[in-house]
Order: C-alpha cells, then sequence, then structure tokens
C-alpha cells in the first residue's frame, strides 16, 4: 500500500477533469434535462411525496450511471499500461472511487438542488436526507466504478455498464428510497432507520472488499 | 356414453372457471405441463446444437481425407 | 451414473405419490353466511374429500366456534350426501362479549374424517330488534350460552395425507413442482460462481465452461419456477406477480445471469471474455445476498413463513408434505445438474472441434 500512489493518482482525477470540463459540464446538463422532462413529464401535477422519491432516485441513478460509465472507459490503452507500471492496481482503484464517491455527492446535491425547485421539497428530516444523499453517492460509487472497469474492456460499454450494474445496484437502491422515506416522513411513527443504515453500511463493506479482491483480476491485461 | 369421461364435462359448463375446477388441480397440472415443457424445448435447443457439431465435424474428416 | 438414475428415481416419486395421495377432508363453505343472533338457523356444511354418509348421523357434531372456550353446536345433523350437511342451530340471543357482529370458525367433526374447519365461515350479526327501548346489549350479555356445549373429544385421523387449506386446495401439490425450481436456481448458481471462482484461481477453459452451463441451467430452471409461480399465483392470490422476496430475488438473478451471458459473448478474446464473466459472477451474486435481509422488511411476502398469510398457516409443511418435499428437491437438483452437464459436455466437444481448447 503506497498512500503517496493514491494522492497522486487522485489528484490526477481532479486535474483530468478540470481539463475536460465539457464532460463534467455535459453531466450537469444531463441532470438538469432529466428534471426538466421529468416536471414536463407529470404535467405540472402535484407530485406526491411517495411519488417524488421516486423520481429522485431514478434521476440520481441515472445521473451517476452516467458519470461514473466514462471513469474507466475514457482512458486509452497507453495510459493504462502507464498507470499499470505506475501504481498498485488496488491503488487505482481505490482513487477512482473516492473521486467517484465526491463527483456523485455533488451531483445528488445539485439534483436535489434542482428538483426540489421545479417539484417541491417534502423533505421533513433534512439532515437524514443529506446522509442517505452521501450514504447513496458512496454505494453507487463503489459499484458503478468498479462495474466500469469490467464494461470499460469489452466492445458496446455504454450498454453494457447499464445492464450490469441495475441487478448489482437494486440492493442499495431499495434500501435508499426506504431510508429517504424516513426523510420525508412517510413511515409508520414507530418505525426505525437504524437498521436500514446499518444494512446500507454493510452492503457497502461487501462491495468494496469483493472489489479490492476482484479488482486485480480485471487489470491484468 | 360420453358423459363418463370427466373432461368433455368440464368443458361443457363453459361459465364456469377451468383451472378453478375440482379443488384446483388443473393448476398443478399447468404447472406440471409448464415444467415438463420448459425442459424438452431446452433438451430440442441442445440437440439441434449437437447436430450441428457433428456436422461440422463430419465435414471436416472428409475435408482432411 | 448413480445420482441420473436416482434423480429419475426421485422425480417420479415425486410425481406419483405427490399427485396420488389424497388431500385431508376440510369444508369449502357455508350456507348462508350471515346469519342474527337468536335465529334459529339450518345451515349447509359443503365438505370436501368428506365421507360424511361413512359416519353414523349421530357422531357426526358440527359448531360455530367464537374462541377456543366459546361455541355454540348443532342440535340435529341431517347428511344430505357425502360432501353436503344440513345443520340445525339455536343461535344464542347474545354474543359473548356484546359486539355489534362477529365471523364464527365452522368445525365439523366426526369418526370417518377427523376434524375439519373453515375460519370466518360465518357472520353473526347482533339482533337488537327484540329489544325492549331503553334497554342496552351490553347490560344483557353473558356468555353463558357459549360455554353449553364445548368442543372436545375431537376424533384426530393419523393417515398418510396432504394437508387441506382454503383458497389453494389442491395445488398445494405444487410445492413439489414449483418450489424446488427455486432450490435448484440456487444450487446451480451457486455451481456456477464456485467454478468462477475456481478460474480466477487457475485459468483452466474447463472451469469457465462449467461456471457457463451451470448459470445457464440455472436461468431455465428459474424462468421454470417464476412462470409456475405466476400461474399458481394467478390462482391462489389472485394475481400473477406480487412483489415477493422470492420473485424478487428470482427476477434479479435472471437478470445478473442474462446480463452475464451478454458480457461473455461482448469480447473478441475468449479468456478476457472468460475472466471478466467469472469478475462479474461473483460480484454480482454476492450482491444478491443482500437482498434476503432488505426485501423481507419491505415487502410482505406472500409466501409461506411470512405474516399475514392466508393461504399457508403456520403449520405450511406438515411430515406428511415433507416426506415427499425433500426428496423432490433433490431429485430436480439432480436433474437440473444432469442437464448442465450435458451443456457442459456439448461445449467441451464445440471448443475441441474448433480448436479453442
Amino acid at each position: 500500500m503506497n498512500w503517496r500512489h493514491f494522492i497522486i493518482l487522485l489528484q490526477k482525477e481532479f486535474l483530468l477533469e478540470f481539463r475536460q470540463r465539457y464532460a463534467i459540464s455535459g453531466i450537469v446538463l444531463y441532470v438538469f434535462s432529466m428534471i426538466f422532462v421529468v416536471y414536463i413529464a407529470s404535467a405540472k401535477a402535484d407530485i406526491s411525496p411517495k411519488i417524488w422519491n421516486v423520481l429522485f432516485w431514478l434521476v440520481v441513478l441515472f445521473a451517476s450511471i452516467n458519470a461514473v460509465v466514462k471513469s474507466f472507459v475514457q482512458e486509452s490503452g497507453a495510459r493504462q499500461l502507464y498507470y499499470y507500471q505506475l501504481a498498485e492496481p488496488v491503488m487505482l482503484l481505490l482513487s477512482k472511487i473516492v473521486y467517484n464517491t465526491l463527483l456523485l455527492m455533488v451531483l445528488s446535491c445539485l439534483s436535489f438542488v434542482t428538483y426540489s425547485v421545479v417539484a417541491g421539497n417534502p423533505v421533513k428530516d433534512a439532515g437524514l436526507f443529506w446522509l442517505t444523499l452521501l450514504l447513496g453517492s458512496l454505494g453507487f460509487s463503489i459499484a458503478f466504478t468498479f462495474i466500469s472497469s469490467i464494461a470499460a474492456k469489452a466492445n458496446n460499454s455504454a450498454t453494457l455498464m447499464a445492464i450490469l450494474s441495475f441487478p448489482v445496484i437494486l440492493p442499495i437502491l431499495l434500501t435508499l428510497t426506504n431510508l429517504s422515506k424516513f426523510a420525508l416522513g412517510l413511515m409508520p411513527p414507530l418505525a426505525t432507520y437504524d437498521r436500514d443504515i446499518i444494512n446500507l453500511l454493510a452492503i457497502d463493506g461487501i462491495l468494496v472488499t469483493l472489489t479490492f479482491v476482484l479488482f486485480p483480476f480485471i487489470w491484468k491485461d | 356414453m360420453l358423459s363418463l369421461l370427466p373432461l368433455p364435462a368440464a368443458f361443457a359448463q363453459g361459465n364456469r372457471d377451468f383451472m378453478r375446477e375440482t379443488g384446483k388441480i388443473n393448476v398443478v397440472v399447468a404447472v406440471i405441463l409448464v415444467i415438463f415443457l420448459g425442459i424438452v424445448w431446452y433438451l430440442v435447443r441442445l440437440e439441434r446444437k449437437l447436430t450441428k457439431l457433428e456436422h461440422q465435424t463430419k465435414d471436416d474428416h472428409e475435408w482432411k481425407n | 451414473m448413480w445420482w441420473k438414475t436416482l434423480s429419475v428415481v426421485l422425480v417420479l416419486y415425486a410425481l406419483s405419490i405427490g399427485l396420488l395421495i389424497p388431500l385431508k377432508p376440510g369444508v369449502v363453505r357455508v350456507s348462508p353466511e350471515t346469519a342474527a343472533t337468536g335465529q334459529a338457523l339450518s345451515l349447509q356444511v359443503y365438505g370436501y374429500n368428506s365421507f360424511f354418509s361413512k359416519s353414523e348421523p349421530g357422531q357426526i357434531r358440527v359448531w360455530l366456534e367464537y374462541d377456543s372456550s366459546r361455541a355454540t353446536a348443532a342440535q340435529t345433523i341431517k347428511v344430505l350426501n357425502d360432501t353436503t350437511l344440513e345443520a340445525s342451530f339455536q343461535l344464542p340471543p347474545y354474543l359473548p362479549k356484546g359486539e355489534k357482529s362477529t365471523l364464527l370458525t365452522a368445525i365439523v367433526d366426526h369418526p370417518a374424517d377427523g376434524v375439519s374447519l373453515l375460519p370466518n365461515a360465518i357472520k353473526l350479526i347482533q339482533d337488537t330488534a327484540f329489544l325492549k327501548s331503553g334497554a342496552t346489549v351490553s347490560s344483557m350479555v353473558s356468555d353463558s350460552a357459549w360455554t353449553l356445549q364445548p368442543i372436545d373429544n375431537l376424533h384426530v385421523i393419523k393417515d398418510f395425507s396432504f394437508p387441506y387449506r382454503n383458497v389453494i386446495y389442491e395445488s398445494i401439490r405444487n410445492t413439489y413442482y414449483h418450489v424446488p425450481m427455486w432450490f435448484v436456481l440456487m444450487f446451480l448458481f451457486i455451481a456456477s460462481v464456485w467454478y468462477s471462482i475456481r478460474y480466477l484461481g487457475k485459468p483452466d477453459p474447463d472451469f469457465d465452461r462449467k461456471a457457463a452451463g451451470y448459470a445457464e441451467a440455472g436461468l431455465l430452471f428459474g424462468f421454470l419456477g417464476l412462470f409456475t409461480g405466476m400461474v399458481w399465483a394467478n390462482y391462489a392470490w389472485g394475481k400473477p406477480w406480487s412483489n415477493d422476496i422470492k420473485q424478487l430475488m428470482t427476477a434479479v438473478a435472471l437478470l445478473i445471469y442474462l446480463a452475464y451471458f451478454i458480457l461473455r459473448r461482448s469480447f473478441d478474446e475468449p479468456e478476457k471474455g472468460a475472466r471478466l464473466a467469472a469478475v462479474y459472477n461473483i460480484f454480482a451474486f454476492a450482491s444478491l445476498i443482500p437482498l434476503l435481509y432488505i426485501v423481507p422488511r419491505m415487502f410482505a411476502s406472500l409466501h409461506p413463513g411470512a405474516t399475514g398469510n392466508p393461504a399457508f398457516g403456520s403449520e405450511d409443511l406438515d411430515n406428511t408434505m415433507r416426506a415427499v418435499f425433500y426428496p423432490s428437491i433433490l431429485g430436480w437438483t439432480l436433474l437440473g445438474f444432469w442437464i448442465a452437464s450435458l451443456r457442459i459436455r456439448y461445449q467441451r466437444l464445440h471448443d475441441r472441434s474448433h480448436g479453442l481448447d
């Protein structure tokens, strides 16, 4: 474990993102358009908190997939070879996961702000909701980063990314929508959400462990 | 004579729900049929693949000889 | 090989015994389904698989049960045929706790069939028309009339038969054909993951063929389980799909393995495809496991073992059913592995003839 490599790789991610500003602008525009489409499609009907919850997480899900898919796809073969010589694969993956987590946090906050402007803000427990957003970004980032490293090796990576990650993301998505139901005050008063948070952390833990065990096999060639 | 056969009698009473006849036994029949047909479908597909492979290997031998 | 013979024997056993053994007698419905207190009620009781005419008319007893210590018994009983009884009641004037109405369980007991019951068979409404003005039911209530004829000396028949359940009736036999599909799917997918792990340890093409072959057979049984489940659910629960944990798990597992096969085929070099597919197989299967803990909290299951299930009670598997159910699981599983092994052997020949081995 060489943490210096990790820092360097993380800096590199930020630098690359800064150089390719059009890519991140594209994702932000994607989020705006999607929320606008959701708003138009609901035909100005009052969106009940239940529907609000579902639509919001769909927006975040699709925005996250599109934001993360490029993280391995964009790297050219020559550059990958260079990283391979430079750093341990685990460090590379870790830097990508951390970077994507930060990116997704920013994106989901942005989605939330935009979404609550057009569709109203039914959130009752703001602290819990922000916590859910953070945990969600973490889980999405781990799963999507890993899947994108598989999909990047194939020819039709955009389609593969979606079909490979949807079944994997389902446990996280279910727990997240449940947690945010608590934040929206949709759950019966006596229900508690501790177990949801523990579940979410446990899933993240399982995924992170597997990711680090399996990633060297993907990175082999 | 025909009335001794239970099946035509069951069909004759058209207004009743066939799947719920005689304690829903027909649901069991349907389930077993689905499983059987599913397995047969898979075996037929596998056999087609095998036939194709057989033809290919036969061609190879002829070509080599 | 011996296990293939065993699979045939066990599946034949499940098919024949599972279909031949009769259901225990039960009560399908009673008529009328509502009555008023104090009424002289003539109740038609419709039995299922019952042999009312085999018992002496005096030996047949019918109760309407309020709770475990309160019931009212029929005074005279007339056997119309093997599956129809006519029981005459003199209903007590008040409900035991002064309710406006309540649901009673019908219980039939006689030596030939033993005891059988129908929960919530009849709705009993408190009659207030006879009350003098000013009098209320609550002041008059006594439950003495309900404890005069206790339910006792029930006949319990011990024979080899499957439990009778309302709503599902004979389709309880699907336990031996539909339910094992889920087990076969799980065993085959576990085998697939196992060979994926071994493939990562040692890139032998044979491990990859096995991982793919077991996954493909697992897909077959997954679809069979899903379709048979939808057929059964449609007639037992009223709709083919109901966000049930086992339905969801199966659906997600099928999505994973369909994606797995698409992933395998999207590489030019077979070795690369095999390796990445093995990685995805392990990753996706492990992420499936948390669903087992999460989903039951969010969706009430209709499958046995869950609360609020009208079709299956707590005793959904009795010993007679176990004697067919467990062999059936083993038989179908072995059959699944047999089919998978054919698929694997085909692939081996195919790869060899194409020079890929």
